[in-house]
C-alpha cells in the first residue's frame, strides 16, 4: 500500500539529477548545494498536497528552489555569515575535468576552466546564473524566465552581458589572444 | 571579440564541471526529508495544542514569547549524531581587525570536539579583509543553535547557527 513518503519519493525522485545540478549552479559549492537541495526537498513534502495535484512538478521545483536560494542569499547577505563544507570553497568542482590521451593538452585545458572559474566568480549572480544556466546546463530562455521570475528581454541582456564580460576577462587575463 | 572567441568560449562553459551527487545523496536526503517533515508536523500539531491552553489562561506569556522567537530564519546543517563533524563558520570582514574576540555559546546536547561539557568558549584573534574561515568541529547528540559572537571593540555581532542532529 503506498504511503505518502513512497508517494513523495515518486514525484520528486525522477527530478533530482536536475535539481541537483541546479542547486550546484546556484550555489558553486557541494555543501552549499546540498543544504539547498535538502531544504527544497523538506519544503516540497511539507507542501505534498499541493505538489500531487501539479501535472509537472519538475519546473515548480525548481522554483521553489530558486526561490529558497534568493532567500538564503539574502539572508547571509544580511548576517555576513555563510557556511560550507571543509575543502568546500567555489572551484572545488574542478577536479572532474574530462582527460584524454594528451595530458599536455588536458594541462592547458584544466588551466583555461580554472580561469573560467575565477572569471565567473567576478560575475554578478545573476549574470552568473543566467549564463551557466543557459551555456553550461542548456536551460531555453523561457526556462530561465520561468524559473527566474525575470522577464525574458532582461534574461537576454543578462546573458549577453555576461558573455561579453567573460571575454573580456578571459582575454585580459591571456587565457584568450588578440 | 572574435567569433573563435565565441566558440571556445562555449567550448569552457559546456565543459566547465560539477561532481555528481553520491550515489546514496538522493535516497538519504529523501528519507531525511519525509522524516524531518513529518516531525515539523507534529511539532505544529504540538504548539496548535499549546495555543489552545493559551486561550484557556497560565503561563500567557511564556507561550507568546516561543512563538515570537521560534521562526526566526536562520542557516542550519544536518549532522550525524554523535560523530564529530567540521562545521566551517566564514566571517566576511571589510577591513583586518586586530583584537577580535570570538565567542561560541552551545546549547546543551552540543559539545565542541576537545572541548567537552563546556557550553561557552571565548579566544582572541585577528580577521583579515576578506573572508575568514573558522572551522568548527561539533559532537551533537541533539538539535541546538550554535551561537557564534564576533566582539571587536565595542562592536559586537552575533550569528546563529542551527544544528539538525539527523
Amino acid at each position: 500500500m503506498p504511503t505518502e513518503s513512497s508517494d513523495f519519493n515518486a514525484i520528486v525522485k525522477p527530478h533530482c539529477d536536475r535539481l541537483y545540478r541546479l542547486a550546484w549552479r546556484l550555489t558553486g559549492t557541494r555543501a552549499e548545494a546540498e543544504d539547498l537541495f535538502q531544504e527544497l526537498l523538506l519544503k516540497a513534502f511539507l507542501k505534498f498536497d499541493a505538489l500531487v495535484d501539479i501535472d509537472d512538478p519538475g519546473p515548480w521545483l525548481a522554483r521553489v528552489m530558486y526561490n529558497l536560494y534568493i532567500d538564503n542569499t539574502r539572508r547571509f547577505k544580511r548576517q555576513r555569515l555563510m557556511t560550507v563544507g571543509e575543502g568546500q570553497l567555489p572551484g572545488d568542482g574542478l577536479e572532474g575535468v574530462p582527460g584524454g590521451l594528451d595530458p599536455a593538452a588536458d594541462q592547458e585545458r584544466l588551466q583555461d576552466i580554472l580561469a573560467l572559474d575565477r572569471a565567473l566568480q567576478k560575475l554578478s549572480d545573476a549574470h552568473r546564473i543566467t549564463v551557466l544556466l543557459h551555456d553550461t546546463e542548456g536551460y531555453k530562455l523561457e526556462e530561465i524566465e520561468g524559473l527566474t521570475g525575470v522577464p525574458l528581454g532582461t534574461v537576454k541582456s543578462r546573458l549577453h552581458r555576461a558573455r561579453a564580460r567573460l571575454k573580456e576577462i578571459l582575454l585580459e587575463d591571456g587565457t584568450f589572444l588578440d | 571579440m572574435t567569433d573563435k572567441h565565441d566558440e571556445k568560449l562555449d567550448s569552457l562553459l559546456k565543459d566547465y564541471p560539477m561532481p555528481n551527487a553520491d550515489a546514496a545523496f538522493y535516497d538519504q536526503a529523501l528519507a531525511r526529508a519525509t522524516q524531518r517533515g513529518l516531525k515539523r508536523r507534529r511539532r505544529r500539531g504540538i504548539l496548535g495544542g499549546v495555543g489552545a491552553a493559551v486561550a484557556a489562561g497560565l503561563s500567557a506569556w511564556v507561550v507568546f514569547a516561543f512563538l515570537m522567537t521560534a521562526p526566526t530564519p536562520i542557516p542550519g546543517i544536518t549532522v550525524a549524531i554523535a560523530e564529530p563533524q567540521t562545521v566551517n563558520l566564514m566571517f566576511s570582514s571589510e577591513q583586518a581587525l586586530d583584537n577580535a574576540t570570538v565567542t561560541i555559546i552551545l546549547p546543551e546536547g552540543i559539545e565542541l570536539d576537545r572541548f567537552p561539557g563546556q557550553r561557552e568558549i571565548s579566544w582572541e584573534t585577528s580577521l583579515v579583509a576578506g573572508k575568514n574561515l573558522l572551522p568548527l568541529t561539533i559532537l551533537a547528540s541533539a538539535d541546538g543553535e550554535i551561537e557564534a559572537q564576533l566582539k571587536h571593540n565595542d562592536r559586537v555581532r552575533s550569528f546563529r547557527l542551527h544544528i539538525d542532529a539527523g
